[in-house]
C-alpha cells in the first residue's frame, strides 16, 4: 500500500437517541492509501455513510481519532475542515445534490469558484472535467433537464474538477440503472488511474463491488472483513 | 466577490419567487420616494410662496412684536429706521362689518410702491374719499366681499380712541399663504398711519436683500431661517405622520423577504449541506443567504427605477397631485396641486434604508445555518 492518507484509530461514533446513545461505529481501525479504489460495503445501518462523513470531515468521531491528509478531523475548526474539503476532498452523493438553479457548467465550476481560480483556469478545468464524463454538449442545461445518469456524471465532474486527493462516493449508483452504473464506474476507474485519486465508496450494490480493489465489510458498526481484491 | 456572484446567480435562478419579492419591495421604494418627494415638494412650494408673499428676504420686527400675540400690536410700532431698503408694514387690530356681521381682522398697512412681496399694493393709493383695501380670496369667501363692495372698518388709534370709516374692496388677490389672507385686510401704509396717528411708524419691515442687519434696541433682525422655521417644523411633523404609511408598506415587503428566507433555510437544506460539503464554511453559507436577501432590495431599486421613474416623471409633467385641502384647512401654504420634488439624497437614503433593512431581515433566519449539522442538511432533514 502507498502512503496512508486516511487513518482511523479506535474510531467510535455514537448518536444520542432518547435518553441513551446509538453506536453507529465501534472501534474502527483502518488505513487507506493514496490511489486506492475502496468500498465500504455493508447493509443499511451498518455505518458506511457515517464513516464516509467522518472521512469527509463533515462529522467527527465520538471516541478515537480519524486522520485525513495528516489532519485530525476532531481538532479542525469549521474553517479548517471546510478548507480540507475544498482543497482535498470531492463528494458524490446518491441523489446527486446538484444545485438546481445552476447550469451544468456552473455546477462543475462551483468548486473552483471557492478556490478563487481565474476565469480562464476555471473554464479549462470545467471543460476538461465535462469531457472526462462526456457531457460537453450539456454545459448550458439545468439539472432538471438531465437524466439520472447524466446528473451523476455531472456530480462526478464537479467532484473531480478540482483534482482532489480523495473522492468520497455515497451510494453513487443507487438511483441508476445498470448501464448507467457501469458507465459511471468505468469513468471513475479511469479517473482513478489517470489522476491517482483515492476513491472510497459506500455501497451495497453488487455492480459497484465488481469494480472495487479493496472491500471493507461493515456490520453493525464494526469492521467485519477487510478484503483485498487482486484482479478485476 | 465569489459569494456576491453566487448570491446573484441563486437569486436570478430562483425566478418567480425572487421577482415577487422584488416587485413588493420596489413598490415600497416607490411609495417612500413619492410620499417624501410630495412632502419635499410641498415644503419647497410653501417656502417659495411664503417668501414671495410674506417674508421677502428677511424682516425687521419691532422688538415688542409677537405674531402669536395680537395684544402685542398695541405697542409694537415705532419710527421706521433710516437707511433700510424694505417694505414697512404697520399692523393693528380692527373689526369689519361685512353684511352687517362683525368680524375681527388684522389691518395691515403697506406702502403702495413696494415690490418686495406680491401683495398688490399699487392699488392701495392714499385717498381722502374712497379708501381702498385688498383682501385674499379666502377672506373674500369668508366675508362675502367682492370687488367694489363697501364695508365699515372700526379700529382704535394710538390713544385708544375708537373710530370707523367706510372702505372699498378694490382688489381680491389669489395666493396660497394663509397668513396674508385669512382675517387680513390690506390697506395703504400712509392711510393706516394717518388712521392710527402713527406718522412714519411701522410694526415690521420686509427686507429686499438677505444681507444680515444688526439688531437695535427697537428693531430685531429676523432672517429667513428663523421665519421659515415654522414651515419646516410643520412639514417635518407631517412627514412623520406620513412615514407610518410607508413604514407599513416597507414592513409588508420585508415580511415577504423574511418569509422567503425562512422557507429557503428549510427547503434548501440539501443545498446548504452541498455547499458545506464542497468546501464552504457555514458562515460563508450564512453570508450567501444574507446577501441573497439583500440583493432583493437592490434588484427592487433597479425595478422601481425602471417603472417608477417614468410614472413619477409623468405625474410631475401633468402638473403634480391636485390637493383637495386648501391652505386655510392646513394652516400653511399649500398650492392647488403639489409637484413632488425628488432629490438625489432622498433617493440614495431610501435605497440605503431599504437595503439595510432587507439585509437584516435576511440575516435573522440565515443565522440558523451556522448551527446546522452538515450531515443532516445533506439528507434534507429538517433541523
Amino acid at each position: 500500500m502507498k502512503e496512508a492518507i486516511i487513518k482511523s484509530k479506535n474510531l467510535t461514533k455514537k448518536f444520542p437517541v432518547g435518553n441513551g446513545y446509538f453506536t453507529a461505529l465501534e472501534d474502527i481501525n483502518l488505513e487507506i492509501g493514496k490511489g486506492e479504489f475502496l468500498g465500504l460495503v455493508g447493509p443499511s445501518g451498518s455505518g458506511k455513510t457515517t464513516l464516509l462523513n467522518i472521512f469527509g470531515s463533515l462529522d467527527v468521531p465520538s471516541e478515537g481519532e480519524a486522520t485525513v491528509m495528516d489532519k485530525n478531523v476532531s481538532q479542525l475548526s469549521h474553517g479548517e475542515s471546510a478548507e480540507l474539503r475544498n482543497k482535498h476532498i470531492g463528494f458524490i452523493f446518491q441523489s446527486y445534490n446538484l444545485l438546481p438553479v445552476y447550469t451544468v457548467y456552473e455546477n462543475v465550476e462551483f468548486a473552483l469558484l471557492l478556490q478563487d481560480k481565474s476565469t480562464s483556469e476555471r473554464k479549462k478545468a470545467v471543460m476538461d472535467a465535462l469531457e472526462w464524463v462526456g457531457l460537453t454538449d450539456k454545459v448550458k442545461s439545468k439539472p432538471a433537464q438531465l437524466s439520472g445518469g447524466q446528473s451523476q456524471r455531472v456530480a462526478i465532474a464537479r467532484a473531480m474538477v478540482k483534482k482532489p486527493d480523495i473522492l468520497l462516493a455515497d451510494e453513487p449508483t443507487a438511483n441508476l440503472d445498470s448501464e448507467n452504473s457501469h458507465h459511471i464506474l468505468q469513468t471513475m476507474v479511469e479517473l482513478n488511474k489517470e489522476l491517482d485519486t483515492t476513491f472510497i465508496f459506500s455501497t451495497h450494490d453488487e455492480k459497484v463491488m465488481k469494480y472495487l480493489r479493496r472491500m471493507v465489510h461493515l456490520k453493525d458498526g464494526k469492521i467485519d472483513k477487510d478484503q483485498l481484491i487482486t484482479s478485476l | 466577490m465569489t459569494t456576491l456572484k453566487l448570491a446573484l446567480r441563486n437569486l436570478l435562478g430562483a425566478g418567480l419567487r425572487t421577482w415577487l419579492n422584488v416587485f413588493a419591495l420596489s413598490f415600497a421604494y416607490l411609495a417612500i420616494i413619492f410620499l417624501n418627494g410630495l412632502m419635499d415638494g410641498w415644503q419647497k412650494q410653501a417656502k417659495k410662496d411664503t417668501i414671495e408673499w410674506e417674508y421677502g428676504k428677511g424682516q425687521l420686527w419691532h422688538h415688542k412684536y409677537d405674531p402669536y400675540d395680537p395684544f402685542s400690536l398695541k405697542e409694537a410700532h415705532s419710527i421706521i429706521p433710516e437707511g433700510i431698503t424694505g417694505a414697512p408694514i404697520l399692523i393693528t387690530q380692527a373689526s369689519i362689518y361685512p353684511e352687517g356681521r362683525m368680524m375681527s381682522v388684522q389691518l395691515k398697512g403697506i406702502k403702495s410702491d413696494q415690490n418686495i412681496i406680491n401683495i398688490p399694493s399699487s392699488k392701495l393709493q392714499y385717498s381722502e374719499d374712497n379708501i381702498p383695501i385688498a383682501i385674499g380670496t379666502q377672506m373674500s369667501e369668508t366675508t362675502g366681499l367682492k370687488i367694489g363692495d363697501k364695508t365699515i372698518i372700526r379700529w382704535r388709534d394710538v390713544n385708544g380712541t375708537f373710530d370707523a370709516i367706510q372702505v372699498e374692496v378694490i382688489e381680491i388677490f389669489n395666493n396660497t399663504v394663509p397668513s396674508t389672507d385669512n382675517g387680513q385686510v390690506w390697506i395703504g401704509l400712509e392711510q393706516l398711519q394717518k388712521m392710527m396717528n402713527l406718522k412714519s411708524e411701522a410694526t415690521i419691515i420686509v427686507l429686499s436683500t438677505n444681507k444680515s442687519i444688526s439688531s437695535t434696541d427697537e428693531w430685531v433682525y429676523k432672517d429667513l431661517d428663523f421665519l421659515l422655521m415654522d414651515i419646516d417644523n410643520m412639514i417635518e411633523a407631517k412627514k412623520a405622520g406620513n412615514s407610518i404609511i410607508y413604514i407599513l408598506l416597507l414592513v409588508l415587503a420585508l415580511l415577504a423577504v423574511f418569509d422567503t428566507q425562512v422557507l429557503s433555510v428549510f427547503r434548501r437544506q440539501k443545498e446548504i449541506g452541498t455547499y458545506i460539503a464542497l468546501g464552504m464554511t457555514r458562515w460563508k453559507v450564512v453570508m450567501l443567504f444574507t446577501i441573497e436577501g439583500g440583493f432583493n432590495s437592490i434588484l427592487a431599486a433597479i425595478l422601481a427605477f425602471a417603472y417608477g421613474a417614468p410614472i413619477l416623471y409623468l405625474v410631475n409633467k401633468a402638473g403634480g397631485i391636485p390637493m383637495v385641502a386648501d391652505a386655510s384647512e392646513v394652516g400653511m401654504s399649500i398650492a392647488d396641486s403639489l409637484i413632488p420634488s425628488y432629490t438625489i439624497s432622498l433617493i440614495l437614503s431610501t435605497v440605503l434604508i431599504v437595503v439595510i433593512c432587507a439585509t437584516i431581515v435576511s440575516f435573522i433566519p440565515a443565522r440558523k445555518i451556522a448551527k446546522m449539522k452538515p450531515t443532516d442538511a445533506l439528507k434534507g432533514k429538517i433541523q
